[in-house]
């Protein structure tokens, strides 16, 4: 599978947001998104769906993101997915809880697709390893 | 002038989203006030600036980023309770959310806003540092004031980058094998904080980042520029709705083909009762499942009113607030659908009619602790669906009009003799405040910043097929009735004939349909009435009404029309039928009493009446 088939998941409830992250991803070559507007919604598409990556907002309503990523971590068939946190908490805790609840990454807005592309080039680099 | 060349969609998403989210945030704040430690509400009021910071940053609005940062930052303190709310901290929200509705109006004009006062960035910095607020911002828009005084400091086009890392050297640390690919392996904050504090010392660059554009705000001002909201160009549509009509569409596709199918059987000449009931069952589902796509259609058109609704209990405390007056507005049925071009249309209207009840319908605290009643007043604006009419209603429990205070009022400015005056009855008086010039000049500039008249409001519901209706005690309050159409898109209506051509009428006004004969008709001081169920109803010929000359055959049936409170028998020389029309407008050539045209399913023109103008014709004279 050429790595332009990723499958993202955009988690996120603004969807302005989305559309920006649905957009800069498109410019970055990846074009199959789909998109979740919280936590609940993301969890219920991951167990439904296939997906290879999740990129995922933190402050959200119902599930927040870090809530998602916990769930995500103690799902034995999605423990493997990368997620992406991006978000606007710019706070060292914050990067810590993210770390510790198992996050392959974290980017905060705004960013640029040339950003992004590094995150996400970093991150499918480590998952070859 | 555009800041956002190439990010005009980006813009209005943003806009269109952010806006509905700010009058969230305000409605929620109005909450805030009666239940100030209401965990729920901070944490939404919180994410609220939070989302829209987040989204303001991608289009590189430095300062509405800044000012959504402070007060993010404010109500994080206030929903971990590091801080309490005051009468003051309040006020400074208040001004604050003001403050990022002028900016959203800047971007809406594709300017990069200007700085918010700094007075009011101080207060909300001092706010967060538990300082007291020294000087409380007024909650209105602040005068503008010069570039020079409103730019913080000297770094100007910095952005206000929170206290952070470098994100990008950082991220090395979190995604490192060592620490965090395999999940659960390193669990160390100690050594993850070391990382950061590695870190540390780029955060500067960081902050750096924000300054490559710099001069972008400089010396730009959108504070002379009045706000001018843009019609809204973009709808958003539930994708259930979309979806319903996306199968309906492919229904009908099926339909077409079967109707094809069977038109060339017939074509060749196979016209066997099997085949005609086949065409017959065809052009019947078609029939149905066309009705229904108008419907899905239509359906994608409707909003919530109470998209519209938010914005008025914010406008009304901070009226009430500068006149002295405690009022609170109460929003009812705001899940009420309505076609979202009146959605639009109601807005103007509407800001008179609170801003009417809140100026003029209450009394002051002290006046209303003499009538005795409570110091707070209620005005309710509210909506709901009754048959194929949206009612709304402004009701308050003010003073009351006066009917003969408006009447001297309007014999005092001219605008009715006194013989007239004194015909009125007492609703009629009320409905004098409709009159063009009824409202006086300071009225003019302190209640309706638009200069709308109630006059004003009047038309702007004409022009929606709406009606408003007064009615109002005195000592107990008014209320404001609008009726108005459910959409402007299709109308059903009932179709007449008048010699060879064919009227319409709106199935609303319809009440019931006679049949006239001369032997019913007499004649009360000229004018033919008929009597019908002990009513004395005056009956009024179609083709007098638009002024053909009468036939010699009499009309034979009657259409009894009911608007508001007038009653009247339309009478014509027969019916077609009903229909549900799409009404084509007539732009450039409009006859009176034509509201527009359709065709008729025999591909005839048919002509839409507008009897309210019609019958002002016949006043008239």
């Amino acid at each position: 599978m050429g790595i332009e088939n990723t499958r993202f998941l955009v988690v996120d409830d603004f969807s302005t947001m989305r559309r920006i992250v649905r957009n800069l991803l498109k410019e970055l070559g990846f074009t199959n998104v789909q998109e979740a507007e919280d936590g609940v919604q993301a969890l219920a598409k991951l167990r439904v769906d296939e997906f290879d990556f999740v990129v995922s907002d933190w402050n959200m309503p119902n599930m927040t993101g870090i809530e998602l990523l916990r769930n995500i971590r103690a799902d034995a068939k999605l423990k493997h997915l990368p997620v992406l946190m991006v978000t606007a908490e710019a706070k060292k805790e914050n990067i810590i809880e993210a770390a510790q609840a198992g996050a392959s990454g974290y980017v905060v807005k705004p960013f640029t697709a040339a950003t992004l592309d590094e995150k996400l080039k970093k991150i499918f680099a480590n998952m070859q390893k | 002038m555009n800041d956002f060349a190439g990010m005009e969609e980006l813009l209005s998403d943003f806009l269109l989203e952010a806006g509905e989210m700010l009058s969230d945030v305000d409605s929620k704040l109005m909450d805030l006030e009666k239940r100030p430690n209401d965990a729920g509400l901070l944490n939404e009021i919180f994410r609220g600036f939070h989302t829209i910071k987040g989204g303001a940053g991608f289009l590189n609005a430095t300062e509405l980023v800044a000012l959504c940062h402070l007060t993010e930052n404010l109500f994080d303190k206030l929903r971990n309770r590091e801080l309490t709310l005051s009468a003051e901290l309040m006020d400074t929200i208040f001004a604050a959310t003001a403050e990022v509705r002028r900016m959203f109006g800047a971007l809406q004009q594709n300017l990069q806003p200007t700085p918010a006062p700094a007075e009011m960035l101080e207060n909300l910095k001092a706010a967060l540092d538990g300082k007291p607020i020294v000087k409380s911002v007024a909650s209105t828009t602040p005068p503008a004031q010069p570039v020079a005084a409103t730019l913080p400091d000297t770094t100007p086009g910095v952005a206000p980058v929170p206290d952070g890392v470098d994100w990008n050297a950082l991220y090395g640390a979190l995604t490192g094998t060592d620490i965090v690919a395999k999940v659960g392996a390193t669990r160390d904050p100690e050594k993850i904080a070391s990382a950061i504090s590695e870190e540390e010392s780029t955060k500067k660059a960081f902050g750096r980042r924000g300054a490559d554009a710099p001069g972008t705000t400089v010396g730009r001002r959108d504070g002379d520029v009045a706000p001018k909201e843009a019609k809204e160009t973009t709808i958003r549509v539930d994708t259930d709705r979309l979806d319903q009509v996306l199968n309906l569409s492919g229904e009908i596709g099926l339909t077409k083909n079967r109707l094809t199918h069977l038109r060339s059987d017939i074509m060749q000449g196979r016209n066997d009762a099997d085949t005609l009931r086949e065409l017959d069952r065809s052009v019947t589902q078609l029939d149905m499942l066309v009705v229904n796509l108008q419907n899905a259609v239509m359906k994608t058109r409707m909003q919530p009113i109470g998209r519209l609704f938010k914005k008025y209990p914010r406008l009304a405390r901070d009226l009430a607030r500068s006149l002295g007056k405690d009022v609170e507005l109460v929003l009812v049925g705001e899940e009420t659908e309505m076609d979202k071009t009146m959605i639009e249309d109601l807005n103007d209207p509407l800001v008179h009619l609170v801003r009417n009840a809140v100026d003029h319908g209450v009394e002051t605290i002290e006046g209303r602790i003499a009538a005795g009643k409570p110091e707070k007043s209620i005005v309710e604006l509210s909506a709901r669906q009754e048959g194929d009419h949206i009612l709304i209603t402004i009701t308050d429990d003010g003073r009351g009009m006066r009917p003969e205070v408006i009447r001297n009022k309007a014999i005092e400015k001219g605008l009715i003799t006194n013989e007239i005056a004194n015909t009125l009855d007492e609703k009629q008086c009320l409905e004098l405040i409709f009159l063009p010039g009824f409202s006086t000049k300071d009225e003019i500039s302190s209640v309706s910043g638009r200069g709308v008249g109630m006059d004003v409001v009047k038309t702007n519901i004409s022009k929606l097929n709406g009606t408003i209706d007064i009615h109002s005690e005195p000592g107990r309050g008014s209320v404001f009735t609008i009726a108005l159409p459910l959409t402007l898109a299709i109308l059903p209506v009932l179709i007449l004939r008048l010699g060879e051509q064919s009227f319409a009428v709106p199935l609303s006004m319809v009440r019931e349909i006679l049949s006239v004969t001369p032997e019913q008709l007499q004649q009360v001081s000229g004018r033919a009435t008929m009597v019908v169920r002990g009513e004395v109803l005056p009956v009024l010929p179609l083709a007098q009404l638009i002024g053909w000359e009468a036939s010699d055959v009499p009309p034979e049936v009657g259409v009894l029309m009911q608007f508001g409170n007038n009653s009247f028998i339309l009478s014509a020389d027969g019916f077609a039928g009903h229909d549900d029309v799409v009404i084509k407008s007539l732009d450039t050539f409009r006859p009176k009493g034509v509201a527009g045209v359709t065709m008729s399913s025999e591909g005839d023109i048919v002509l839409i009446l507008d009897i309210k103008e019609l019958l002002s014709d016949v006043r008239g004279h």
